[in-house]
């Protein structure tokens, strides 16, 4: 039914991505604002602060926000660029209907036709198939109100039990993994902890790239003294200046952990008191790691064995400690228990609790922390509470007004419900912030599905790649449209505020809510005058859950710059470090070690697919690059992806810089450019996941899950490479001035077939 | 006008100074992006930015205007286009008067004037005047994640930072002061020899323990 | 700076050729009208001082390579017919139309067109008349005919109520409107853009307001005489002069200077030309040729006359033992790298 209503091509000529260029008025425009509006950046879960420049109700620029204390003014290339997303001849600016008669595939509608067909749909096939055969994916980009909202949408409204995010493509395992650890999923340590560890250890995060404020933090650590510790295939910026780098395989982090773990307990670097104290299964947890020698670690993990143990050494002798970790570890089919194994580290040396010490995920997207508090995650309601909890459903149908009947049950996670709808139990779908067309695992077995649909329909603000294959998209609304509250990486609730309204017919996302449900009958639940009203009930909700905002309002978040999550009362001044004094959140008090036994990753490079491929992000683009891509200056600066390998497996398969090479795995294949790259093992090949089509890495991504968070194994799977016909070449730097630009550039030159245009 | 602007005041306000540290650039270019939102020079991007040797390593070499105190730049100028102003800052080059020959971005030691041939004319960081002269911070400092470009006065930075700061370069027989610092781990072993840079150990002499360095 | 006396000599000589030419070109200071005589001597001071500085200017090391060299890449054998079609070319492209301006801002190129034709007409119509090479006579009785003459010469005659006759009498009040309209964009655009408000020097306001004020005081006087019976017209007639005598010293000393060295640039276009004809220089480190080997070595010359030494040897002997490397031989883009490195060695290495 969702097929493409004409071609790629022509869509793309349509709606994009096109690039901004310029700001409104262009270049030469004097800077004439009338307004700054204090707020945060979209792209990524440090949100930074930034005061945005207006004049004429368009964003026109930017000026550092100096005072806000997590960035204090730094930016990276996308927060400095964002504003470009406003003003861009690709914004969707009246809802749209499919219809492949017309020029682009799709015809503008009045909303009341946009609104009457979905609701028309949604009743069809829930009358044909029942409740659950509609489903909805949302995304974590969206503030805390609408994470509410839609949660309580989809299972009061929508009445369905599948509803998930795309948080659950982003930290999930490290949330699955500090449940079970310590009671509670948010990272423990404020960020202002990083600057008092004397080591701070880096495990899968390219830190520089995807948390670049982050850096800074750890470079106060180093000016204190601290050491560094960076594990990761590639040597990342920061992982150039690492004391101790541990270029491990791809997926081999808890046999690396774990035989940390062996040489901690060698060594006897342990916290004894706090192991007695403070936690419970330590002996499951030795008991495991009893065999995993420097030497076994060395060769599993590809590491010298000296290394494994100067780390050991460096993170159990040292009195303070961090350990960041994020998508390198979690993104596989045993993130939670490459969590565990880090956690185990902290547990074993006692860094919890107290200034400097702390094993924090490094949180993604731009709400991935609160974005999964407020129950828009298959198995949680609000307030982190479970959804199979009687007493949580019963508190949340209190609030809610509800039976606790009416509150569906535990739904499909995003890859399931994809599956789901190859299984046909799925029929239908709307999806809101979130293109899983390109960002979920095996490209051609999530457009497949889409292609299943008896009906899709989008709400976005420009037409992604997975609207593209909807029915009806419904234009909702920018960043800087809205205003509601966030949840950063370090557990603080902020608030972003509306800098201009949304253009043309376009509309706040949770006014488009509010009317889809008084069409489904169910307006009674959702009787908001505004965003705020949203917030006051999202606090009641959570109340009693672990991610408690009761204490918080809008005033005081704006006020106090922001409040650390447990605030559960008025006048709480909220909790920026968890576990003071090793008190932990499961009902004893104590943490938990768990015993990790290492376990290898779903695909193992064999004969056919004798090269590790890893994939990630890059510092220009955010996640599927539906905005990113959109901002000339930032695609100028990486347009399109590239094949990182070593001269070793380059000079293996005659391959030199610029060289187009063809990687393939058992879901498919893509042709791209090489960069021939000291800073890669030479068994593994890196590239970059924000683009689609036949640039998109995930057409070789495995979908296999982790059992427990149920994220997709994206950092691991095997591929060939082989020498492709063709070269492009490869810059250095990026087009520095607008005649460069003029002249078309970024870092691939000379492309006949101009694909820097996409 | 800029409601939020803050009154005028002495340039540099309160003794703050540039500092450049090389070593700890992250490439990612917020720099680069933030410069061309400068107010002199919209659209122009004037700091540099690019790969040492990306097929070695991901060090970066950013680079502002050092603001020589001699600056060969304007010595060499046959325009007498570059001047600097009371508080050093090597300023961009006058526009009614350059001439666009590139003897400054040729002679500059550091590689920093920029030849823009539309307008035929060089363009060079200033420092951002516009907002240094009302006691902002520049742009690429204010905004630079990992701080290798970083603003402040000198007593914070000995608070904060490892490092002793360096005002003076050797090129040859030619050692040149600035006024943009840079950080050192000895400032007694003297000025930065530049010449020398090419036997600069490697952080990472070997990553992967592949043996073969 | 001392004196230069050699300058002094040549400037002098500059304001005696203006002076042969008033007294000749007036039929012997015949059609000299001496109410505009404190304007000849704006006009000679002025002279004097530009001749000056263009000349000192002309002698600062690396001003007097380019000159030479400009000269010298225009006269190249076997281009020179070339290069003088390219030297009207360029006249009308960048001093004429100034399409490098255009390139920077519309604005900011329509406001400096409107400045420099205004400067142009002004100074087509007084120098002529200050210096008596040009003047009216009435033909006829009644007044409403006029004769212009140039150096004694006699050329048409136009009637005072005709269109010819109004523009004429009007050209300088025309060239104060396209002045004071280029000041007022100018003025707009600082006021409006903090950006280019912070690279204002005081010099650039000084300019403009001489400028403006010249401009509005000359058409006091048109107004004086045209609709206030020649009120105050004694005042704003002496007020007028002022300012523009003021203008015209101001000339060589501010910005306005950029007028004589500006043209220099079609110098480089030739210096450019050559250079691209004649072997590349090849960076020391990285080997790519990165500009022409003709600058390099003028740079090469031009480096310590003005007080830098940027080669490798200790002294740069000629002793073949010690190889006389220069830094100068580096691309900009090997330098910055490395600086880097350089810097990264002196903290512990780098990636």
């Amino acid at each position: 039914m969702s097929r493409l209503p004409v071609s790629e091509q022509e869509l793309v000529e349509r709606f994009g991505p096109h690039l901004n260029q310029e700001p409104p008025g262009g270049w030469n425009h004097g800077l004439d604002i009338d307004r700054e509006v204090k707020t945060h950046c979209c792209f990524c879960g440090q949100q930074c602060g930034i005061k945005l420049k207006v004049a004429n109700d368009e964003v026109v620029g930017f000026e550092p926000w100096y005072d806000f204390p997590f960035n204090e003014g730094k930016l990276c290339p996308k927060g400095v660029k964002r504003y470009l997303q406003g003003n861009h001849p690709d914004r969707l600016l009246e809802p749209l209907e499919r219809d492949a008669s017309v020029e682009g595939g799709f015809r503008t509608v009045s909303w009341e036709r946009a609104l009457d067909r979905t609701v028309q749909e949604i009743r069809r096939i829930q009358d044909a198939y029942g409740k659950d055969s509609f489903a909805l994916l949302s995304g974590v980009s969206l503030t805390n109100e609408k994470s509410y909202l839609i949660g309580k949408f989809a299972r009061l409204a929508l009445q369905t039990a599948n509803l998930d995010y795309n948080g659950r493509l982003c930290m999930v395992s490290a949330g699955a993994g500090n449940k079970k650890a310590l009671g509670m999923d948010r990272a423990p340590n404020p960020w202002s902890d990083i600057p008092l560890a004397d080591v701070v250890f880096v495990a899968g995060a390219n830190v520089a790239e995807c948390a670049p404020i982050t850096t800074s933090y750890i470079w106060r650590a180093r000016d204190r003294g601290a050491k560094l510790i960076v594990a990761d295939p590639r040597v990342t910026p920061l992982a150039r200046t690492a004391d101790v780098f541990l270029g491990l395989r791809p997926g081999t982090d808890s046999a690396l952990m774990g035989s940390i773990l062996h040489v901690l307990i060698e060594n006897d670097w342990l916290d004894h008191h706090f192991i007695d104290e403070h936690t419970s299964g330590f002996a499951d947890a030795a008991a495991a790691v009893s065999g995993y020698t420097p030497e076994w670690g060395a060769s599993t993990c590809g590491v010298p064995a000296d290394r494994i143990i100067e780390a050991a050494r460096l993170w159990g002798t040292s009195d303070t400690g961090m350990l960041l970790h994020a998508r390198g570890i979690e993104h596989q089919s045993k993130g939670v228990e490459n969590v565990l194994s880090c956690i185990n580290l902290g547990l074993a040396t006692g860094k919890y609790g107290k200034p400097g010490c702390g094993v924090s995920t490094i949180t993604g997207q731009g709400n991935g922390q609160g974005g999964r508090e407020q129950g828009h995650k298959c198995d949680q309601l609000p307030g982190n509470r479970d959804v199979t909890n009687p007493e949580h459903r019963a508190y949340v149908a209190g609030v809610w007004g509800c039976d606790e009947s009416e509150i569906p049950g535990k739904g499909l996670t995003a890859q399931e419900i994809i599956e789901a709808i190859h299984d046909g139990q799925i029929k239908g779908l709307l999806s809101i912030c979130f293109n899983p067309a390109v960002s979920l695992p095996d490209t051609a077995n999530t457009a497949a599905a889409l292609d299943k649909l008896e009906y899709y329909s989008v709400i976005d603000f420009f037409l992604s790649e997975s609207a593209q294959h909807a029915d009806v998209v419904m234009p909702g609304s920018l960043h800087e449209e809205d205003e509601g509250t966030t949840t950063s990486v370090e557990g603080r609730a902020i608030k972003i505020n509306a800098a201009v309204p949304p253009p043309g017919n376009a509309r706040r996302d949770w006014e488009i809510f509010l009317d889809l449900a008084e069409r489904l009958g169910r307006g009674k639940y959702f009787r908001y005058n505004g965003t705020e009203e949203i917030f006051d009930e999202m606090k009641v909700a959570s109340h009693g859950g672990t991610a408690d905002y009761n204490g918080m309002t809008w005033q005081r978040i704006e006020d106090e710059q922001g409040i650390f999550w447990p605030c559960p009362e008025p006048g709480h001044p909220g909790t920026p470090r968890l576990y003071e004094g090793g008190i932990f959140a499961h009902p004893d008090g104590r943490a938990r070690f768990h015993g990790i036994e290492f376990r290898p990753p779903a695909e193992v490079i064999d004969e056919d697919y004798p090269v590790w491929l890893t994939t990630g992000r890059v510092i220009s683009q955010y996640l599927s690059g539906t905005q990113t891509r959109r901002i000339g200056a930032l695609v100028e600066q990486y347009p399109e992806p590239l094949c990182e390998m070593h001269p070793r497996l380059a000079a293996e398969l005659g391959v030199e810089s610029g060289d187009l090479v063809t990687v393939r795995s058992r879901r498919g294949n893509m042709t791209t450019p090489a960069r021939v790259v000291e800073t890669i093992r030479p068994d593994t090949v890196f590239i970059p996941y924000h683009w689609a089509g036949d640039r998109a890495a995930n057409q070789l991504t495995n979908t296999a899950l982790d059992p427990i968070s149920k994220i997709p194994e994206y950092k691991v799977c095997a591929v060939s490479v082989e020498k492709a016909e063709g070269h492009v070449e490869i810059r250095d730097r990026r087009v520095t001035t607008l005649q460069e630009r003029a002249a078309g550039g970024g870092h691939t030159a000379g492309d006949p077939e101009g694909r820097a245009a996409r | 006008m800029n409601p939020a602007a803050p009154t005028i005041v002495d340039p540099l306000v309160g003794a703050r100074m540039f500092v450049i540290d090389q070593s700890r650039c992250i490439g990612c270019e917020a720099c680069v992006q933030a410069c061309e939102e400068c107010g002199t020079h919209r659209g122009q991007s004037l700091i540099h930015l690019e790969f040492v040797e990306r097929g070695a390593t991901t060090q970066t070499a950013p680079m502002v205007c050092m603001h020589c105190d001699d600056p060969t730049c304007a010595e060499v100028c046959p325009a007498d286009a570059i001047k600097q102003n009371e508080a050093g800052i090597v300023q961009s080059a006058l526009k009614p008067r350059c001439i666009g020959c590139s003897n400054c971005v040729l002679a500059c030691p550091f590689g920093v004037p920029k030849y823009f041939a539309l307008p035929d004319q060089m363009m060079k960081c200033d420092m951002c005047y516009d907002r240094t002269s009302v006691g902002l911070a520049p742009m690429c400092a204010s905004v630079c994640p990992s701080q290798a470009l970083w603003f402040g006065t000198e007593d914070e930075f000995e608070e904060t930072r490892s490092g002793q700061l360096m005002h003076e370069f050797r090129f040859g027989n030619q050692v040149v002061p600035t006024k943009v610092a840079t950080v050192v781990a000895d400032r007694t072993a003297g000025p930065v020899d530049v010449m020398t840079a090419d036997d600069a150990p490697r952080w990472q002499d070997d990553p992967f323990g592949l043996g073969d360095g | 700076m001392p004196l230069d006396l050699r300058a002094v000599a040549i400037a002098s000589l500059a304001v005696l050729v203006v002076l042969v030419g008033v007294y000749l070109g007036s039929g012997g200071l015949r059609w000299f009208d001496a109410a505009l005589a404190g304007y000849l001597i704006g006009v000679l001071m002025a002279v004097f001082a530009t001749v000056y500085r263009y000349l000192v200017w002309l002698q600062r090391p690396p001003t007097a390579l380019m000159n030479k060299r400009g000269w010298e890449s225009f006269r190249s054998s076997g281009r020179l017919g070339r290069n003088a079609i390219g030297f009207v070319g360029l006249v009308g492209t960048n001093l004429l139309t100034q399409g490098f301006i255009r390139r920077r801002s519309t604005a900011r190129w329509a406001a400096h067109q409107l400045l420099f034709w205004g400067c142009i007409l002004a100074a087509a119509v007084t120098f002529p008349l200050t210096f008596g090479w040009m003047h009216f006579e009435s033909v006829g009785q009644d007044g409403s005919e006029y004769r212009a003459y140039l150096f004694g010469v006699g050329t048409g005659t136009f009637q005072a109520e005709s269109v010819v006759g109004f523009v004429t009498f009007h050209l300088l009040n025309i060239a104060a409107f396209l002045v004071i309209a280029g000041v007022l964009v100018f003025l707009y655009r600082r006021l409006r853009d903090p950006g280019a408000l912070a690279v204002e020097r005081e010099g650039d306001f000084l300019a403009l307001a001489g400028l403006f004020a010249v401009s509005v005081t000359g058409l006091f006087l048109t107004a004086s005489s045209l609709w206030l019976d020649g009120a105050f017209y004694s005042f704003l007639n002496n007020l007028h002069a002022l300012t523009v005598i003021l203008g015209l010293m101001y000339i060589p000393f501010g910005k306005l200077f950029h007028i004589f060295q500006r043209p220099a640039n079609l110098g480089v276009h030739f210096y450019r030309a050559e250079g691209e004809l004649g072997a590349p220089q090849s960076c020391r480190r990285c080997g790519e040729p990165f500009a022409s080997e003709m600058q390099m070595s003028d740079l090469k010359t031009v480096l310590p006359l003005v007080g830098f030494d940027y080669r490798t040897n200790s002294g740069g002997s000629d002793d073949p033992a010690e190889p006389a490397g220069n830094y100068q031989d580096t691309c900009p883009r090997c330098r910055r790298a490395s600086v880097t490195l350089a810097q990264c060695a002196r903290v512990g290495g780098f990636g």
